[in-house]
């Protein structure tokens, strides 16, 4: 059906996800694996950039809540960035800005993570 | 017995009574006018066509049935052979030739004349019909013209001789005589039912076509003895050529059936064997048609191939694939396979016949590299034509054989391997070209079939989960309110669709205590049966817990916490939670994360989103920090609208419905009823996405406020 995709790609030693199109129950396996991926080779520092997310469904924030508590127990984060108002409204709804950290722009995540450093 | 069989029988009897009155009339009285003569010679052979004509009516026969019978021709055959030999040995001094004619010296040899001439004339009669089907077994061009040719060449043949004296020989007679003959003999080459015997009805026929030759020759012989052939002549000089020559045709056509069996014998087998193996392929073919049993299938399958192969046993491994993949690993038989490749086979005997298990094991062991695996990497059909030198045969345990042979085949459908066929033999050399060719054949066969199986199987499994899927259908519905209050304070209505059978959608209304109206929404993360199941637990919750709450949030955080032990860590729960006073007007609303209400006042239409977070996000203070209650006073004509994200997010292609869409919608209907309110916007939603199907449950409750306020 509708394409998703992943660009994996390194932001100041910061790994950046950038995701594009659909993110859905069929999708979502796929930004499954790759966060696996990095904290299988113990990359805590996870952006993840929304900047082509066109839309993400309740088993895309999943996803997210999935891996958090992990992250975080390692003393990583994954930080969200450059989303679009249609998908922030998504999130801000079910209230994930209490709870993750979402930012405007990718570089404003990653200097979040070199500060607290 | 009908009316025709009884006339001809009758006509036949009286024909012949009439001759022999007339024979013992003239022995006393000159009767010799040629007239006369000739009325007795019509009167002989319409006796004899009567008669044939009465066995034509009384029995019609198969060709196989004629093969049969050849015994009873050779019991008829024999006891005229005998009585005509009694004959031929008592009488003597029977005619006296005067003048080319034959004169009776006595009662008995007018008696004795007609007796011997309906002897062989029925022989004759019942040699031709026997013979006549024979040729015509198995019909080529010119079968039928080749034998018509002889009948009428014989007729004729009989018939010259009308009128004649019993001792005058024509040249025209002799001609055709011989001409006969010589179209007997092309006849005689008509020998296809041999062929289709089996082995021992060959050794049968052999025997017969013998004895029967032999018969006919001794006949031949007898009809020209002196005796028998004044006998013959002064009854009928036409039906005694009519014998004379069937009895020759019968002399021949046996006599080249006594050889032409002697050397189809060796191939008999051979030509049996073809036969089963059509047959068999030709039954497994129908089979695959009707059975749909898998292990009846495979039944049929080894013990068609070892009935058919002679085989001393045969067994089938089903192979299941890449480790991992394999579907029913759950078989207790089920042996893993370790091949030499990465690849991981899954090998299931089944169809077993006259081997165990563990023999086969110990043949071609399953953790170790043997023939088994050549051939699943080759797939192409392998012969051990001696199993005792074969280093790809184990053959270490103890049952294993020592000697014999083994032909291994490859089940292969479009999807790839999916068995292996096996049939072992005794002796050492036991398979040759056309038994691998069969045991291939089989396996084609049984491949397609079990395939079919396998499909009728999955559909089956299909048609039951569906059934199941129908239930769950029935019982979500009845999770949902059945009836929504009937109050004069508000008006109230709502729709829920599951976009598959089941959905993770919620609403329910309740009546609380202190006159109040508890009305929920909730969307479940996810869709379908997962879903259905936390709806249904939240419904539980719900039941259970809105009674002992009073404000919507203190209700929120007690669900979460109660959601918490159960729920996934990627899946949460939206809801949106409004008490209404229907006393006052006033509604408390709590949202946990979900789409925020619409409200639609005199002034204009808005959404109304107090703060908030998703159920199962997050358990302890955060969530309760998140949670706030918001309180709001409905007027007359204020209509509330509930909903699930199914509705903003309707797609028609990439576009969504939307809270504006929505907002627009409620804008034009809020004058209305609730129900009008409600078939309104799902008019409007479905009007928007067309025949696109919707891809999320979708719930809309609406609730208009109709009191004035106190």
């Amino acid at each position: 059906m509708s394409d998703f995709k992943i660009l994996q790609r390194e932001n100041k030693g910061v790994s950046v996800l950038e995701l594009k199109g659909y993110l859905d129950a069929h999708t979502a396996p796929k930004l499954e694996d790759a966060i696996q991926n990095l904290i299988t080779s113990k990359r805590y520092n996870i952006v993840v950039n929304c900047k082509d997310l066109s839309y993400i469904s309740s088993a895309g924030l999943g996803v997210f809540m999935a891996f958090i508590e992990d992250v975080r127990t390692n003393k990583g984060d994954i930080k969200l960035s450059n989303m679009s108002p249609k998908v922030y409204n998504v999130f801000d709804l079910l209230g994930f800005p209490l709870l993750y950290d979402i930012v405007k722009e990718e570089h404003e995540a990653v200097q979040r993570f070199l500060k607290s450093k | 017995m009908n009316l025709r069989r009884i006339l001809t029988l009758g006509g036949s009897i009286l024909s012949g009574l009439i001759v022999l009155g007339l024979d013992v009339m003239r022995s006393s009285v000159d009767l010799d006018v040629t007239g006369l003569m000739l009325i007795r010679e019509v009167l002989v052979i319409a006796a004899f066509v009567l008669l044939y004509a009465f066995l034509e009516l009384s029995e019609t026969r198969k060709a196989e049935e004629s093969v049969q019978k050849l015994g009873l021709l050779l019991v008829v055959a024999v006891v005229v052979a005998l009585m005509t030999s009694i004959i031929m040995f008592t009488s003597d001094a029977t005619f006296e030739a005067k003048e080319g004619r034959l004169l009776p010296l006595g009662f008995n040899a007018i008696v004795l004349a007609s007796f011997v001439s309906l002897s062989f004339g029925l022989l004759s009669i019942i040699l031709f019909r026997h013979l006549r089907v024979l040729t015509l077994y198995k019909r080529k061009k010119g079968t039928q013209r080749n034998l018509m040719i002889q009948i009428v060449l014989t007729l004729v043949t009989a018939l010259s001789t009308v009128g004649l004296d019993p001792l005058e020989n024509t040249v025209v007679t002799s001609v055709l005589f011989g001409l006969a003959i010589g179209a007997m003999v092309m006849n005689s080459f008509r020998l296809s039912w041999i062929v289709y015997l089996s082995k021992r009805e060959k050794v049968f026929s052999l025997v017969y076509s013998f004895l029967l030759f032999g018969v006919m020759t001794y006949l031949n012989v007898l009809s020209h003895g002196k005796v028998l052939n004044e006998y013959l002549l002064y009854h009928s000089y036409p039906v005694r050529e009519f014998s004379a020559l069937t009895l020759i045709f019968g002399n021949i056509y046996f006599g080249m059936a006594f050889v032409s069996t002697l050397f189809h014998l060796p191939t008999a087998e051979a030509f049996e064997r073809k036969t089963t193996e059509i047959t068999s392929l030709h039954n497994l073919g129908r089979l695959i048609n009707q059975v749909f049993d898998f292990n009846e299938l495979v039944d049929t399958v080894t013990s068609m191939t070892l009935q058919v192969c002679e085989a001393k046993a045969c067994w089938l491994e089903m192979v299941h694939g890449r480790e991992g993949m394999a579907g029913d690993s759950s078989r207790s038989d089920s042996r893993r396979l370790n091949l030499q490749h990465p690849e991981r086979y899954l090998v299931q005997a089944v169809g077993m016949k006259n081997i165990q298990l563990e023999e086969i094991e110990d043949l071609l062991p399953y953790d170790e590299h043997t023939l088994r695996d050549v051939v699943i990497q080759e797939r192409k059909p392998l012969v051990v034509d001696d199993l005792s030198r074969d280093g790809r045969v184990k053959g270490k345990g103890r049952n294993a054989p020592r000697s014999g042979s083994l032909v291994v085949v490859p089940l292969m459908s479009h999807t790839g391997m999916i068995g292996i066929l096996y049939a072992t033999k005794e002796m050492e050399f036991g398979f040759f070209k056309d038994d691998v060719e069969v045991i291939s054949a089989f396996a084609d066969q049984a491949t397609i079939a079990i395939e079919n199986s396998r499909l009728i199987d999955e559909s089956l499994e299909r048609e039951r989960l569906m059934q199941e899927m129908r239930l769950a259908q029935e019982m979500q519905k009845r999770l949902l309110p059945q009836a929504l209050p009937t109050l004069a304070e508000v008006q109230l209505d709502a729709v829920s669709t599951p976009a598959f059978e089941v959905g993770g959608d919620y609403y329910d209304v309740v009546m609380l205590e202190g006159d109040r109206l508890g009305i929920v929404v909730g969307d479940v993360s996810g869709k379908g049966v997962s879903a259905a199941f936390y709806m249904s637990e939240v419904k539980g919750i719900f039941q259970a817990l809105s009674k002992i709450h009073r404000s919507p949030r203190e209700f929120l955080i007690e669900a979460n916490n109660a959601l918490a032990s159960s729920i996934d860590r990627r899946s949460f729960v939206s809801l949106i939670y409004g008490i209404l006073e229907l006393r006052t007007g006033l509604l408390t609303i709590s949202r946990a994360g979900h789409c925020p209400m619409v409200l639609s006042k005199k002034n204009g239409v808005t959404y109304v989103r107090p703060s908030g977070m998703g159920l199962g996000l997050s358990i302890g203070p955060a969530f309760a920090d998140a949670i706030e209650d918001l309180t709001l006073q409905l007027d007359p004509s204020d209509v509330c609208v509930f909903y699930t994200d199914g509705l903003t997010e309707a797609r028609r292609g990439e576009e969504e419905f939307g809270y504006d869409r929505l907002l627009e919608s409620i804008e034009r209907l809020k004058e209305q009823d609730a129900p009008e309110i409600k078939n309104g916007i799902l008019g409007e939603v479905k009007a928007f996405v067309g025949n696109e199907t919707p891809h999320d449950d979708l719930t809309v409750v609406v609730l208009k406020w109709c009191k004035t306020a106190p």
